[in-house]
C-alpha cells in the first residue's frame, strides 16, 4: 500500500468520525438534568454525595459549592459520560458534590440552575434528613459514591464485646473481651483504642490476647482479642461499652475510569468492596487509606451490693482466695522483730486484697506490711498476694495470734473469714502477764474475730522506765562525716610529704649512682687509650714516661672504688697502698715516677733518647702487673 | 628581740587555753544546771537550758541523751527519739541512747526505716572508721607503687600488698558511701500522727500516718512541705514542721 492510499484511509475514518460526531449532535436528545443524594438521611459528621448529571451537553456551569445553613457542600469533582445507543451518542457531564452535615434536622437543598447547550436548566428540590451521630445506626439502603465506600468499609471491620456474664456484685472482677475482625485485604492499621465506654465500672489495662483468623458468614477476618476485666464501683445497672476504636484501612478509590463503567449509583457491588478492579491492581495503586471508627454494640449490665454485715476484717476483697502463713524466727527475746510472710492466692480484685491482720494485737508491735502481687493471668485477677509483716512482742509470748483475712465470695454470695493457726513461739526477757479472764476469752483459738472481741481489761504491765541522766557532758563532738572535715584532709599532709620525700631520696641516690658509673667508665676509656699509646715505638720517652706513671695513677683511681681518689692527687703512696705492692714492685713504680718526673722537669726531654726494648717490656710488665 | 617575742606567743597561748578552759568550765556549769532542774521534775526549764547548749555547738552525746529524757518526761516522745538518735549519731554505741530510744519507740509507736541489707550487716563500722581505712589503704597502696617504680626490681610482695590495699580502699569507700547514705537525710516525725500526703496540700490524699518518733528519710523541702520517704517503700509529703533531721 502506498503512502498515498494511507493518507486516504485516514482522512475517510476521521471524516466519518467527525460526521458521527456531528449526526450524534444532531440526533441527541433534548438538554435535561437531574440531581441525586446517594442517601438521603445521614449522621452529623458524616459525608454523603450528591451527583448531578446534565445530559445532553459537553460543558455546563455548575456552581463550585452552594450555600446551605446547616450543610457544607462542596463540588469535589467532574466527570464527563458518552454514550451511543444506536448510533444515537449521548453526552453528559456528573458534577459530585460532597456533602458534610453539621447539625442535625431536615435540610432542603434548593434548585440548582444549570446552563447547557445555551438552555438554563434547574435542579429539583432534594431533603436530607440528618440525625445526630449517636442514632447513626438507624441508617441503612446504601446508595451511592461515598456511601457505599462507607458500607464497605463498615463490612471490612467490625468490633465486638464479649462479657461473659450479666450481673455481678461490687467489686468483683468480671474478665471482658474485645475482639475487633479486619479483612485482611484492607491493610488495617489500628490508630485508637480500643477502649470501653461507660461509667461506673473500674477496667484494667486492656492485654492483646491473640490474633487468628476466622471466617465469620463467609468472609475471612483477621480477628484480634483484647482481655481485660472490669469492676463495678458501685450498685445499679450499667450500660458497658460500646468498645470504641479507630482504624485506618485501604478502601477502593473512586475514579473517573470506574465512573465511565459504572452507574455512579453504583460504584460497587454492594457486597464486597473487593469485587472492585482495584484489588485486581497488584501494586495497590487505587487504593485510598481511610479512618474509621468501630463502635460495638453496649452490654447491660447488672450490678447488685455487696450483702450487709460485713467481717470487720473485710477490706473490699472479692472473689476467691486461699491463704498461707509462714512465722519466722520462732525463738527470740523480748522486742525483737518476727516477719509474718502471709500469701494469698486465687483469682479477685487483688486491688483491694489488704495484708491479713493480726487477730490480737495486744502485746506486739506491729509494723505496716509490705506486699509484692505475682499474677498468673493477662489482666492480672488470678494471682498471688504475698504480705510482708514484722511484728515484735512486747511481752513474753508463747504463740503468735493467728492472722485474718475476709473477702466476699460471689459464687457463694456470702463472706468468707480466712484464719491461720496460731504458731507457738518462744519469747525470752519478759514476765507472762497474769491471766485474767478477758485475756483468756481472747487466746489464739477463739473463733471470734479479733475487732469483736470485748475489750480485754488493761492488762497490769508496768512500761519501762528511761535510764539515768548522764552527769559527764563528754569531749565535744560533730554530725559533720570525718571525711568531710578539714582536718581529715589535712592529715593526709603528713603522708603526703612522707611520699614525697621517699621519691626525692630514691631519685638523689639514682641520679648518684649514675655519676659514679660515669667516672668509672672515663677511667677505664683513658686506662684504655694509654695503654694503646705506650705500645706505639715512636712515643718519645718524655710522653712514655708521663703516660705511663698517668696510668698508674687511673689504675690507682679505679681500684680506690668508693673511695673516689682523683688520679691527678696519686703519688707513690697511695698506689702502694691500693695495690698492696711488695718491696720491690713499689721501688720499681717509684723508679718510673722519678723518672717520669725527670723527663717532665728537666731539660733533656727534647733530646734524640730512645727506651730500649727492655725497659718498655719492664714498664708494661709493671703497669700490667697492677691489680688490687 | 627573740626573747620579746617568745613572750608574746607564750602569752597569747595562755590566754587561749584559759578561753577554752574557761568556756568548757562554763558549759559543764549550764550542763550542770539543766541536769539539776531535771532532777527537780521541772522539765521544760531543764529543755531550755540543754538547748542552750546544743545552740552553742558544742555537742556531745550526753547531751542529746539527757535532752532527749527531758523531752520523754515532758511526754514529747517525737523529740526524744530525735534526740537519741542524734546522741546515737555522734556515738553509735551509746548504750543509754540506745536503750532508752526503743522505750520511747514503744511509748509512740513509731515506724522504722527498713536498713538494708548491706547497712544491717555495717553495723559494726562507723563512717569515721571506713574513712580513716580508706585513707590509710590509699596511702599504702601508693607507697607500695611508690616502691615499685623505683625498685630495681619487681617485688611480688609489693605488686600484691599494692593491689590488697586499692581492694581494701574500694571495699571502706563502699561501704562508707553505704553507710553516708544511708544516715544522710535521716529526719524523725516530731509531730503527733503526722500525715504523709500524696501532694503538697492539706487536702491531698493520705500516703501514711505517722505516729512521733517516726523514722524518715528527707529528699526535698519546697516551700513549708517536705518530701520524704517513709517506712514501708514509701513517699509522701508531710509539713516540714513536723519533722527535723538528725544530722545538725
Amino acid at each position: 500500500m502506498s503512502i498515498y492510499a494511507i493518507r486516504i484511509h485516514v482522512f475517510i475514518v476521521v471524516a466519518a468520525i467527525v460526521a458521527s460526531c456531528g449526526i450524534g449532535q444532531a440526533f441527541a436528545d433534548s438538554p435535561s438534568i437531574t440531581a441525586v443524594l446517594s442517601n438521603s438521611e445521614a449522621a452529623v459528621g458524616e459525608t454523603i454525595e450528591l451527583q448531578i448529571r446534565a445530559t445532553g451537553g459537553r460543558t455546563a456551569d455548575a456552581p463550585e459549592q452552594i450555600e446551605m445553613d446547616g450543610l457544607e457542600i462542596r463540588r469535589t469533582g467532574t466527570s464527563q459520560h458518552f454514550e451511543m445507543n444506536n448510533f444515537n451518542i449521548t453526552s453528559s457531564v456528573v458534577y459530585t458534590y460532597t456533602i458534610l452535615p453539621l447539625k442535625a434536622g431536615t435540610f432542603k437543598i434548593p434548585p440548582q440552575t444549570i446552563h447547557i447547550a445555551g438552555k438554563s436548566l434547574t435542579t429539583p428540590e432534594l431533603a436530607l434528613h440528618v440525625v445526630d451521630s449517636s442514632g447513626s445506626t438507624a441508617r441503612s439502603n446504601p446508595g451511592t459514591a461515598d456511601q457505599p465506600q462507607r458500607t464497605a468499609a463498615g463490612k471490612l471491620v467490625f468490633a465486638e464485646l464479649i462479657v461473659p456474664k450479666k450481673s455481678a456484685f461490687v467489686g468483683e472482677m468480671v474478665p471482658v473481651q474485645i475482639r475487633l475482625g479486619f479483612d485482611p485485604r484492607s491493610r488495617p492499621r489500628l490508630i485508637d483504642g480500643p477502649e470501653i465506654a461507660g461509667q461506673g465500672f473500674t477496667a484494667q489495662k486492656l492485654q492483646q490476647s491473640g490474633e487468628r483468623i476466622e471466617t465469620i458468614d463467609g468472609r475471612t477476618y483477621t480477628v484480634v482479642s483484647f482481655k481485660t476485666a472490669i469492676a463495678a464501683a458501685r450498685a445499679g445497672k450499667f450500660e458497658i461499652g460500646p468498645v470504641k476504636a479507630r482504624v485506618q484501612v485501604a478502601v477502593p478509590r473512586k475514579s473517573n475510569s470506574q465512573s465511565k463503567r459504572r452507574s455512579p449509583f453504583d460504584l460497587f457491588d454492594q457486597d464486597d468492596p473487593f469485587s472492585d478492579p482495584f484489588f485486581a491492581d497488584p501494586f495497590g495503586q487505587m487504593n485510598e487509606r481511610r479512618e474509621v471508627e468501630m463502635k460495638s454494640e453496649a452490654i447491660s449490665f447488672e450490678v447488685k451490693p455487696l450483702p450487709p454485715k460485713a467481717p470487720a476484717q473485710f477490706s473490699g476483697a472479692v472473689g476467691s482466695f486461699t491463704m498461707t502463713n509462714d512465722v519466722k524466727p520462732t525463738s527470740l527475746q523480748v522486742g525483737d522483730p518476727i516477719t509474718v510472710t502471709s500469701t494469698i492466692i486465687g483469682r479477685g480484685n487483688f486491688d483491694r486484697v489488704n495484708a491479713p491482720i493480726l487477730e490480737d494485737e495486744r502485746g506486739w508491735h506491729k509494723y505496716p506490711p509490705s506486699s509484692k502481687f505475682k499474677q498468673d493471668d493477662d489482666v492480672g485477677i488470678s494471682g498471688s498476694k504475698n504480705f510482708e509483716t514484722v511484728i515484735s512482742p512486747n511481752e513474753k509470748k508463747q504463740a503468735v495470734p493467728p492472722f485474718v483475712f475476709a473477702y466476699f465470695d460471689p459464687a457463694k454470695e456470702n463472706y468468707i473469714t480466712l484464719r491461720s493457726d496460731a504458731v507457738p513461739v518462744t519469747v525470752e526477757g519478759g514476765n507472762l502477764p497474769p491471766p485474767s479472764v478477758a485475756a483468756a476469752s481472747a487466746l489464739p483459738n477463739s473463733s471470734t474475730p479479733a475487732r469483736a472481741l470485748t475489750p480485754a481489761a488493761p492488762v497490769e504491765n508496768k512500761p519501762a522506765d528511761i535510764l539515768y541522766q548522764l552527769t559527764e557532758q563528754g569531749r565535744p563532738r560533730s554530725f559533720t562525716p570525718l571525711y568531710a572535715q578539714p582536718i581529715f584532709w589535712a592529715t593526709q599532709i603528713v603522708p603526703l610529704i612522707a611520699l614525697l620525700g621517699f621519691c626525692g631520696w630514691k631519685i638523689r641516690q639514682s641520679r648518684i649512682g649514675n655519676r659514679d658509673a660515669q667516672r668509672v667508665a672515663a677511667l677505664q676509656n683513658e686506662e684504655v687509650d694509654l695503654l694503646r699509646k705506650l705500645r706505639r715505638a715512636d712515643v718519645s720517652p718524655r710522653e712514655y714516661y708521663a703516660e705511663a706513671s698517668r696510668i698508674v695513677r687511673v689504675k690507682t683511681a679505679l681500684a680506690s672504688g668508693s673511695r673516689r681518689i682523683d688520679p691527678n692527687s696519686v703519688d707513690i703512696e697511695t698506689a702502694a697502698t691500693a695495690f698492696e705492692l711488695d718491696k720491690e714492685t713499689r721501688e720499681r713504680l717509684q723508679r718510673l715516677f722519678e723518672r717520669s718526673d725527670e723527663l717532665q722537669y728537666s731539660g733533656r726531654q727534647n733530646g734524640t733518647e730512645t727506651i730500649s726494648g727492655e725497659n718498655r717490656r719492664d714498664i708494661m710488665d709493671l703497669i700490667e702487673n697492677l691489680r688490687a | 628581740m627573740r626573747i620579746r617575742n617568745l613572750l608574746v606567743a607564750l602569752c597569747s597561748a595562755a590566754i587561749c587555753v584559759a578561753a577554752v578552759s574557761s568556756s568548757f568550765a562554763q558549759s559543764d556549769a549550764e550542763f550542770a544546771k539543766a541536769n539539776q532542774l531535771y532532777s527537780q521534775g521541772d522539765y521544760k526549764q531543764a529543755i531550755d537550758n540543754y538547748l542552750k547548749l546544743v545552740r552553742t555547738g558544742e555537742w556531745s552525746p550526753a547531751l542529746f541523751y539527757d535532752l532527749g529524757n527531758a523531752y520523754f518526761r515532758a511526754k514529747d516522745f517525737g523529740r526524744a527519739v530525735l534526740n537519741y538518735k542524734r546522741a546515737l549519731a555522734l556515738d553509735r554505741h551509746h548504750p543509754e541512747s540506745a536503750a532508752n530510744l526503743r522505750i520511747a519507740r514503744d511509748e509512740t509507736r513509731a515506724l522504722e526505716m527498713q536498713p538494708s541489707w548491706l547497712t544491717r550487716h555495717l553495723q559494726f563500722v562507723s563512717l569515721n572508721q571506713c574513712s580513716i581505712a580508706a585513707a590509710a589503704a590509699f596511702w599504702a597502696g601508693i607507697f607500695c607503687i611508690a616502691g615499685l617504680v623505683f625498685a630495681r626490681r619487681r617485688s611480688t610482695g609489693a605488686i600484691m600488698l599494692s593491689t590488697l590495699s586499692f581492694a581494701f580502699l574500694a571495699v571502706a569507700l563502699f561501704a562508707a558511701y553505704k553507710i553516708d547514705n544511708e544516715s544522710k537525710g535521716l529526719g524523725i516525725v516530731t509531730g503527733k500522727d503526722v500525715t504523709a500526703r500524696l501532694a503538697t496540700a492539706d487536702n491531698a490524699s493520705t500516703v501514711l500516718v505517722l505516729p512521733a518518733g517516726s523514722e524518715i528519710k528527707i529528699l526535698s523541702i519546697r516551700g513549708d512541705w517536705t518530701y520524704a520517704a517513709l517506712p514501708n517503700d514509701q513517699r509522701g509529703w508531710i509539713r516540714s514542721k513536723d519533722a527535723e533531721s538528725v544530722r545538725l
